[in-house]
Formats: structure tokens, C-alpha cells, sequence
């Protein structure tokens, strides 16, 4: 007894970290002062030369703060349980956003960051549904959960390409500070990473977790389904 | 609740099952859409619930200030196409000129500045709307990064215009085209770990200098 009560206020834990996070993830990146650009792009728009630590920091600092990514993750990992799966699909997905984000940077690909996050948002929707068996039943076949993990992985690294370039960073030390911005992004993603496989595994001791997990994925999808809603609007609003 | 996670078909969820699940999904993720996300991103309030909540309030702000800024940057990418017409050089030429607001005297200053290491310092100039001044500034000791912009008189907060802005340059030449009444000018800093001294040299329609 008393040691569900404890797996029950630990869940309650998370649960309110989480919350807590969601509430940074509300605070505004940038500001518009008088006549100055403040916050993280306003530092960046300041700068020039090889700043190797600064923009780490602003990659891991996105990374944790980008609910799109980590509600990915979450679906990545939902049914993985040991270590070197866990290490294999984070690496593909790794290698996917790392490999476009780069790539979109230096060849300054101007796609519409709307599509790119509703595609983001897609990319929620198809785990979500991939975890309670959809593909299985309606195909009859797993499709390879290793390549969607890879493509999705290459949208995401656009969506990051696309902030980076909104950032506008000199031109002066470009190529190692993007690097040094995507080395803080991996270590933000195993950041957060490290968090969502605290909270899944307690999560997972708990004896409803079977009957938890089915809706867990279904409310993944519906989370899904607003990222795509809200992006799409964007993007007739304000590109089209 | 079904078993998951698993390969043999015959324990997978009933396509029912999924297909309702999708739905719920879809349909949960709509009602969140209109009643919350999209008034209070977008203003776009279809059913009431959101100017109920306050949230379209909220939509409605962040919408008049992406406004505002499509505004600013529009007529900032108009003054550049002006500015390069009439590329930087020491001679106005004559059809900028006749922009110019003609009650302003023509005048030209020399105004000296000093930057210590992570310091700022604005210089700005009384135009109306219209007037045109030539102007070039150079730094000795280093480089600066700037901010060319203007604030009309009782300019709201968080107003800006801006004519452009650069990191680590070591000066600039140019004409100046005030967009509306007010004052316009430059904002340096120091970003480097010596101390610099800027040389501003104006030339046109202003009625007078403010900073440093």
C-alpha cells in the first residue's frame, strides 16, 4: 500500500514538473524594446565570431523548451524499454534533424516554418497512432519505425533550421556556431530525454499503466492534431 | 482496455476501436482549436468561447502588434530600395533633396562620442517627416555594432522603426530619410573589449542633435 501511495505522489511529481516547464515554455523568447531586439535574439543579432558555449546553450535551451520535439520524443519512447533501443531511435532521430538543420541553415532553405511545424505536428499524430497498433491493423504491416523515426527526424531539423535563420547570426563564425548549436541541442534532447524516461518508467510500474497507456497515446494524438490545427492557421493567416 | 504493443495481430485493437479513437482525437483537437488555441493566437473565435475565456482579447493584440511590425519592416524595406537608388555618397542628389522639408535650415554637425567596452550611446536628430540628411560615421579603435532607427515624437512603448542595423562594422556612409516627425538617428555599442571613439558627420534638414 504504501508503496503504490509512493509511486502515486512521485507520478504527481513529475506530473507537476512537467507543469512547471510547460509554464516556462510560456515565456517570450524575445521582446520588441525601444528600438532593441531583447532576449535570445536580440544576443544574437549582436555578436559575430565563434561563440562556442553561448550557442550550445541556446540549442539545449530550445530543445527543452520545444514542447514539439519532446511530445516526438515521448512517442519515440513510450514503448521502449531498454537502453539500446532507447539509444538507437534517438540517435536516428538525431542523425534526421541534425543533418537538416545544418544543411537548411547553410543553404538558407526559406521553407514556410507553419508547414514545417504542422508537418512537426503530423509527425505527433503518426507515433501516437504507430503506438496503439493503427498501421498494424489498417495495413496489416508494421511500416519500419526506424525510417519514420529518420524522415520525421529530417522535418524536425528543418523546423530548427528555419528559428535559427529568424535568429539572423552573423555571418562571421557561422558554421562553428551552428555546430556548436546543434551539440546543444542533442545535450538538451538527452536532458529531456533523461525526464521523460524518469516519469515513463514510474509511470510504468503503476499496475494501470496497460490500461493508461492506450489513452496516453490517444491524448498524444489529439496534442498532434492542435500543433497541426494551429500551425495550418498560421500559415494561411500569414503565408499565404 | 486492449493489450498493445504487441505482434500478434489478433490481440491488436479492433479497427473500431482505432478508428474511434482517431476521431475522438480529431474532434477533441478541434473543439481545443476553436474555442482556445486560435482565439488566442489568432483572434479567430468562431464561437464565442474564446472572448468569453479572454483569450481572443489576447489574439487580437498579437495580431495589431504582427501588424504593426509587417508595417515597420515593410517601410523599412521601401526606405533600403530608396537608399539604393542613391547609393552612399558624399553629394545628395538633387531628387532627394527636393523631398526635403523646405522650412528646415540646412545644417551639418561633427559630433564625437566615446564607447567604453559592452557601452551604448545614442545620437539622434530632430527631422520632420521627409527630410533628408547625409551622413557618415566611423570608429577609431575598433568596431561597433548599430542600430539606425527612428522614434516618432511621443512615440508609444515598444515602438520601433528601424533603417537598419549591423554587427562589427567599422563605419557606414549614407542618407538618412526620416520616415515621419520626430527623432531619428543611430544607437552604438561596444562589443568589443577596447575603447572606441565614433566620428558622426551630418549634413541636411535638421533642426538638432540630441546625445550623446
Amino acid at each position: 500500500m504504501t508503496d503504490r501511495m509512493n509511486e502515486a505522489w512521485l507520478l504527481r511529481a513529475a506530473l507537476a514538473l512537467l507543469a512547471v516547464g510547460l509554464c516556462l515554455m510560456g515565456t517570450p523568447l524575445e521582446a520588441l524594446a525601444h528600438g532593441v531586439t531583447a532576449g535570445d535574439k536580440g544576443y544574437i543579432q549582436e555578436v559575430s565570431g565563434v561563440l562556442l558555449v553561448p550557442f550550445a546553450y541556446l540549442g539545449a535551451k530550445h530543445m527543452v523548451t520545444g514542447y514539439d520535439h519532446l511530445l516526438f520524443l515521448l512517442g519515440i519512447i513510450f514503448f521502449l524499454y531498454r537502453m539500446k533501443d532507447i539509444g538507437i531511435y534517438v540517435s536516428l532521430f538525431a542523425i534526421g534533424h541534425s543533418t537538416t538543420m545544418v544543411l537548411g541553415v547553410l543553404a538558407d532553405v526559406t521553407v514556410s516554418s507553419y508547414l514545417v511545424d504542422a508537418i512537426i505536428g503530423l509527425s505527433v499524430v503518426y507515433k501516437g497512432l504507430d503506438n496503439i497498433g493503427g498501421f498494424r491493423r489498417w495495413l496489416g504491416f508494421q511500416p519500419s519505425t526506424r525510417v519514420a523515426t529518420l524522415i520525421f527526424g529530417f522535418f524536425h531539423g528543418f523546423g530548427l533550421a528555419t528559428k535559427v535563420l529568424d535568429y539572423e547570426m552573423s555571418p562571421d563564425g557561422l558554421f562553428p556556431n551552428l555546430l556548436a548549436f546543434n551539440v546543444g541541442v542533442e545535450i538538451g534532447q538527452l536532458l529531456a530525454l533523461g525526464a521523460i524516461l524518469i516519469a515513463m518508467s514510474y509511470w510504468r510500474r503503476t499496475t494501470s499503466f496497460a490500461r493508461h497507456a492506450y489513452a496516453g497515446n490517444v491524448v498524444l494524438m489529439t496534442a498532434g492534431f492542435v500543433l497541426m490545427g494551429y500551425q495550418l492557421a498560421g500559415f494561411f493567416l500569414f503565408d499565404v | 482496455m486492449t493489450t498493445i504493443n504487441t505482434n500478434a495481430p489478433a490481440e491488436l485493437p479492433s479497427s473500431r476501436t482505432l478508428l474511434r479513437s482517431t476521431l475522438i482525437a480529431l474532434v477533441v483537437a478541434t473543439a481545443l482549436l476553436f474555442t482556445v488555441v486560435l482565439p488566442a493566437e489568432y483572434a479567430i473565435d468562431p464561437t464565442g468561447v474564446g472572448r468569453m475565456l479572454g483569450l481572443t482579447q489576447m489574439g487580437e493584440i498579437k495580431m495589431s502588434l504582427a501588424a504593426d511590425l509587417a508595417a515597420a519592416e515593410a517601410a523599412e524595406a521601401a526606405l533600403l530600395q530608396e537608399g539604393g537608388a542613391a547609393p552612399a555618397g558624399e553629394e545628395p542628389t538633387t531628387a532627394a533633396a527636393s523631398v526635403a522639408d523646405s522650412s528646415a535650415a540646412l545644417r551639418s554637425d561633427v559630433t564625437t562620442l566615446t564607447l567604453l567596452p559592452n557601452e551604448g550611446k545614442e545620437v539622434k536628430l530632430e527631422m520632420a517627416e521627409g527630410a533628408v540628411v547625409a551622413y557618415s560615421w566611423s570608429v577609431e579603435g575598433g568596431v561597433v555594432n548599430y542600430d539606425t532607427h527612428g522614434d516618432p515624437w511621443d512615440a508609444p512603448r515598444e515602438f520601433y522603426h528601424g533603417y537598419g542595423k549591423g554587427t562589427a562594422v567599422p563605419g557606414q556612409e549614407g542618407e538618412l530619410v526620416a520616415a515621419f516627425d520626430g527623432l531619428h538617428g543611430w544607437f552604438w555599442r561596444n562589443r568589443t573589449g577596447a575603447t572606441v571613439t565614433i566620428t558622426l558627420r551630418t549634413e541636411g534638414a535638421y533642426q538638432g542633435v540630441r546625445g550623446p
